[in-house]
């Protein structure tokens, strides 16, 4: 046979129907086997399968061809099997078989805008719920420890800080100077303008260290624990190192979660001053450039135009960024699934949660902040 | 009786930790091997190496007559269409269905309708004894002897002439563990598969196996039936089976 290749050869033999397969039925050919099979027709629902012409069956072709029969109403006890190497026979057997569940099907629903919207409206308070009652555990435990001082780990908060605090100064001082020479530089073009070079340092002075030294020392911070605290929380979830600590008779929130706290709510306010001083000094350095603003001037003038408050409410803000990092981050560590999926979108979530949270948390101090008029 | 994997004095090193140290033997088509030996001596190392996943440090491993180090990708990759690989605790896709991990190979390596896939993947599940409600959920969601049955299907999408399995029935309960070499044997036998599994489970040695390998210190130890294996003088082969009463006297009850 020259022409395209024939996997079945229906015959009437007798009033049977004779199906002679032919060929090497794999699954490679499945899509000319299914097309030629879908094209059967039978008379009766009886058929016989001859396998003399037969040279190799797998599966998926048996499926397809079984699979078809049933369609056309031939099962088990109208379909006959002959000549056929046993191999191939009991290969049809184990299909037919398994093959008495019908067919998969798993539509993917997808949801309206509106749906859309109020899931996520739904999601929002949800998250805002478990933050809530995530930080009053905390609270609990953390009033636990009070009690009983013993239980607090040094060890562990020390190297948590450590890896927080003191890694992170080269990449936080380097934003913040690279900020503070920006802004200076920004601020110096207007100023100049007018006349009044010298109040960039106040500018630049208040910017900083009210405002963006802790905003960008949160973000980083964010990004770089937060994320790291959900990922090393999140895979000994996954690992179920947290059920151990807790069979163990220990408080996962006290082993993994009060260090990282902790560790956070001293690291950032110290990351803060040292942003505070890098921004200043990226200010220093534009002003002696752009501005002709000796260094020395430049410090005289900070000292008399810089309220102190400015600094320590810049610094006070810190602690507050540092306790809803640590306690987002940890409580998506937790509530990660057992997967390594869910391990990277916790992750993410939280970089993201955090960041947003800094933000409207800065809104709040700035509002408040004003109307007490500090 | 064509030779389907041939492994040839393969040795490995990590740094200077030998793990083999000339490792040679084949497999016909149709038997069903156990590669026995203690934790440490390489047994996993060496079937990333027989998978081409790992390059061993000398020597040969041949698939099908075709050296797995020294095949292009191109070829490399029509290989990898001849085996399945069950890796130890299944190795599903998580961020996928059970329905759609079995349906990557179809997708990704068969020219199968888009229509038949569904039912096709559904007779895969039926064919490793799971039911339809298994398919929409995500592996996070099965147990242990569900994800490796899962995984089985997977592995067994291509229709491979040759199955690897790493340690099939570890985690599992005595029955499940039973039930698994139950399906494993009965696909061997009706599909004509060739198994090569890596184990440390005595009762699926003694019920499925055609034939052992024991590894030890980075050699081959023993080779053939387990009858054979059992007479075996070497220390860790007595103890390994000493292990279980009933067979210490080299009968079954």
């Amino acid at each position: 046979m020259a022409e395209a290749p024939c996997w079945i050869a229906p015959e009437l033999e007798s009033g049977a129907n004779i199906l002679y397969l032919q060929g090497r039925w794999r699954l490679a050919h499945v899509p000319g086997i299914a097309a030629e099979v879908a094209a059967l027709r039978l008379a009766g629902d009886h058929c016989v399968l001859d396998g003399s012409r037969l040279e190799e069956i797998d599966t998926a072709a048996g499926f397809v061809l079984l699979h078809r029969l049933a369609e056309l109403g031939c099962i088990a006890r109208t379909v006959e099997v002959r000549q056929m190497a046993e191999a191939h026979a009991r290969l049809l057997t184990l299909v037919r078989e398994r093959m008495a569940a019908p067919s998969v099907a798993s539509p993917t629903r997808h949801r309206g805008a509106i749906e859309r919207v109020g899931h996520a409206a739904v999601l929002v308070g949800r998250i805002l719920r478990a933050q809530v009652a995530f930080l009053g555990r905390v609270g609990v435990e953390l009033t636990e420890m009070l009690r009983r001082p013993g239980l607090f780990r040094l060890k562990e908060t020390v190297s948590q800080f450590e890896t927080v605090t003191l890694d992170a100064i080269g990449i936080a001082a380097l934003v913040t100077f690279l900020i503070g020479i920006v802004f200076a530089y920004l601020l110096g073009v207007q100023a100049q303008r007018f006349g009044a070079a010298i109040f960039v340092v106040d500018g630049v002075g208040l910017a900083i260290c009210r405002e963006l030294s802790p905003i960008l020392v949160a973000v980083i911070v964010a990004g770089r624990s937060g994320a790291a605290f959900t990922a090393q929380i999140g895979s000994m979830k996954v690992q179920e190192e947290t059920d151990a600590i807790r069979t163990l008779g220990l408080s996962p929130t006290q082993v993994l979660v009060i260090p990282r706290l902790v560790a956070l709510i001293f690291g950032v306010p110290l990351l803060v001053f040292v942003g505070d001083v890098a921004g200043i000094a990226g200010g220093i350095l534009v002003s002696a450039w752009q501005l002709d603003i000796a260094p020395a001037t430049f410090v005289t003038r900070l000292h008399t135009v810089l309220a102190p408050s400015s600094v320590v409410v810049g610094l006070g803000k810190a602690p507050v960024f540092g306790v809803f990092i640590a306690t987002i981050a940890c409580r998506m560590g937790m509530s990660v699934a057992r997967d390594a999926r869910s391990v990277g979108e916790h992750t993410t979530s939280t970089v993201v949660q955090s960041i947003v949270w800094v933000i409207v948390l800065d809104a709040a101090f700035a509002v408040a902040l004003q109307r007490l008029g500090i | 009786m064509d030779t389907v994997l041939e492994v040839d004095r393969v040795v490995t090193r990590f740094g200077s930790d030998v793990i083999h140290d000339g490792v040679s033997f084949a497999i016909q088509r149709g038997e069903v091997v156990a590669l026995i030996g203690g934790s440490g001596t390489g047994k996993s190392v060496l079937l990333k190496e027989i998978i081409g996943l790992l390059r061993p440090t000398r020597g040969a491993v041949s698939l099908f007559g075709s050296d797995v180090w020294s095949a292009s990708d191109a070829h490399l990759n029509e290989l990898r269409g001849r085996f399945g690989m069950l890796f130890q605790d299944g190795a599903l896709f998580s961020s996928l269905s059970v329905a759609e991990n079995i349906a990557v190979p179809f997708r990704e390596h068969s020219r199968v309708a888009e229509e038949l896939i569904n039912p096709l993947v559904g007779f895969k599940l039926s064919l490793v004894g799971l039911s339809e409600d298994t398919c929409r959920k995500t592996p996070a969601q099965l147990s242990g002897g569900m994800r490796k049955r899962v995984a089985l299907a997977r592995a067994l999408a291509l229709e491979p002439e040759i199955l690897f399995l790493d340690e099939p029935t570890s985690g599992l309960d005595p029955i499940s563990a039973r039930a698994f070499d139950a399906l494993v044997h009965t696909l061997s036998v009706s599909l004509g598969l060739t198994v090569f599994m890596v184990t440390h489970d005595l009762d699926t040695l003694l019920s499925i196996v055609d034939r052992a390998i024991a590894l030890s210190h980075g050699a081959v130890i023993a080779d053939g039936t387990i009858e054979a294996v059992r007479q075996s003088d070497h220390p860790w082969i007595k103890e390994y089976f000493s292990t279980r009463p009933s067979t210490r006297n080299g009968k079954e009850q």
